[in-house]
């Protein structure tokens, strides 16, 4: 909408206004949310997702009965890389109370960067995520009440939390190639599953599908249920397993567009 | 390093760029490119202009602006050195640069980037933001004089680049990354995905090639389409206008032509 004056003006500068319009309000609107909502919230009991849809039927029944399964809920903040960030602070927070399962996430978090090389990733800058991404994973690992804290500081530092979603991205994208031959019949469109990749997948900011959420639990071998709350029928958001069977190790609640956390 | 006492050294961001600074620090006959003395997030970089091209035998210096979110905002280039094809003191449209960062991705470092640059000095520029279309003769020219040019702060950037040491090869993953970014860049302003499952089989020339046959018409089109769609509206609603006014009339002139028949007899 505001984008309508610059039409009037000559066409050589409508392409620079447009581009420059259309930024500035993504800068904007960026700005906005980010002052706003924490990068990871604080634990709020299901309560407050109620209070949010006083006046939406649909929505607020669906509220209540997810009430009934799930205490808890830890927003996030919506910049595309919510799936992400959401998955992998649920997932931590989950490994700070089961040490065998920590050690066997870390085994495969450190073999993960030879994987990643050996399909092509430049090692200089997959390096660099790694270490990063390998300092997170141990500063939590300790297992105490620390842990929490310290989970919670790192996931909202922006330059810690975003370099986790990166490597989890590139995680993501090399399970996808890896096993490309299956993953290419979900892909839409005429892309193979490598350029879906460099576009859907690696780049930050880019909302996340099913089938990230496919190569992610099958990456980390980990269960991840997701429910879906939206206009459909029913008053119950239904719930969806990834990979199906599996009992869930994280439970996310998704609204269009958007993913957080549950709390069983 | 002299940034360790003034940037935060935990901070992921610091810590790429000053690995970065490590990387690019010896210069190769193809570029180079450092961290200015105070200020982390700036970089000077020279380039050779590729061989067999227009810009052969010219050497180019610029600025590099890293957002503070980098590497998961792309980098900013702008040319400093007269070039003619990309125009001095402004952010540059290549799409890896910062007006399409929709296709960055922070796996790219400064030494894709500019690759990226060299790899596109060829290319036509088609009147995106940022590009010039000089002729041959003015490149070489310019590519001539490019060599006693001076940077304030860096001196004769002809002396900056390596004589001797070979450049780093370009290796096969980074061959890839760059086959994507001029593919994207293709994508970007032609709209024309089916290249894409060819990718694979088509060495680099003849991508390029293929880019010069297609981008110009393409691009035109939608120039122009740019161009005539306000001009179209107003044609089509003065169009409108006049049938309007065609029939008002000549229903009056029935009207009228009734009543005389009516009240003159």
């Amino acid at each position: 909408m505001e984008n309508k004056p610059s039409q009037q003006k000559p066409a050589e500068n409508t392409e620079v206004n447009q581009d420059e319009l259309i930024l500035q309000q993504q800068r904007r609107i960026e700005k906005e949310i980010s002052e706003s909502i924490a990068l990871v919230g604080e634990k709020e009991p299901l309560q407050s997702l109620e209070r949010e849809y006083l006046e939406d039927e649909v929505y607020l029944s669906k509220a209540k009965t997810l009430g009934q399964k799930y205490s808890y809920i830890r927003r996030t903040r919506p910049d595309g890389n919510c799936f992400f960030r959401a998955f992998s602070y649920a997932y931590l927070e989950r490994l700070i109370d089961i040490k065998d399962e920590f050690e066997k996430f870390r085994e495969l978090a450190l073999k993960s960067k030879d994987n990643l090389v050996s399909l092509g990733f430049p090692e200089f800058t997959v390096e660099d995520f790694h270490d990063t991404f390998m300092e997170v994973i141990d500063k939590v690992g300790a297992g105490t009440e620390a842990s929490r804290l310290e989970l919670h500081k790192l996931f909202n530092e922006q330059g810690y939390s975003d370099y986790v979603v990166v490597y989890l991205r590139l995680i993501a994208s090399g399970q996808l190639q890896r096993e490309a031959d299956f993953y290419q019949h979900f892909i839409e469109g005429d892309r193979t599953v490598t350029e879906f990749c460099h576009q859907e997948v690696e780049p930050m900011y880019k909302e996340s599908d099913h089938i990230h959420i496919i190569a992610m639990s099958a990456a980390l071998g980990t269960g991840v249920q997701v429910r879906y709350m939206d206009r459909g029928a029913g008053t119950e958001a239904t719930a969806h397993d990834f990979p199906e069977g599996v009992p869930p190790a994280v439970h996310l609640l998704y609204r269009p567009g958007h993913y957080d956390i549950l709390y069983p | 390093m002299s940034f360790e006492g003034k940037y935060n050294v935990k901070s992921p961001a610091v810590k790429r760029l000053m690995r970065e600074a490590q990387e690019l620090h010896e210069a190769t006959e193809e570029y180079c490119a450092h961290p200015l003395d105070d200020n982390l997030f700036e970089w000077h970089f020279t380039v050779h202009g590729p061989p067999s091209t227009d810009f052969e035998g010219g050497v180019y210096h610029g600025r590099i602006l890293l957002p503070p979110e980098y590497p998961m905002k792309p980098p900013n280039i702008i040319l400093l050195t007269p070039n003619g094809r990309f125009e001095v003191n402004k952010k540059i449209c290549l799409s890896i640069s910062g007006h399409h960062p929709e296709t960055w991705q922070p796996s790219w470092s400064i030494r894709t980037a500019l690759l990226a640059l060299i790899a596109f000095m060829p290319t036509p520029g088609n009147g995106t933001i940022g590009s010039l279309d000089y002729s041959t003769e003015e490149r070489q020219k310019l590519a001539k004089k490019s060599l006693s040019w001076q940077c304030d702060s860096c001196g004769k950037i002809a002396d900056l680049l390596s004589k001797d040491t070979a450049k780093t090869p370009i290796t096969e993953e980074e061959q890839h990354m760059l086959d994507t970014i001029a593919l994207k860049a293709e994508e970007a302003s032609t709209n024309e995905p089916s290249f894409s499952s060819s990718i694979e089989n088509v060495s680099e020339s003849e991508l390029r090639q293929r880019r010069m046959d297609t981008q110009p018409e393409t691009h035109e089109q939608q120039e122009a389409e740019i161009i005539v769609n306000p001009q179209v509206e107003t044609m089509s609603s003065s169009n409108d206008l006049f049938w309007s006014i065609l029939i008002a009339t000549l229903l009056f002139a029935i009207i009228l032509l009734v009543l005389r028949r009516l009240f003159l007899v």
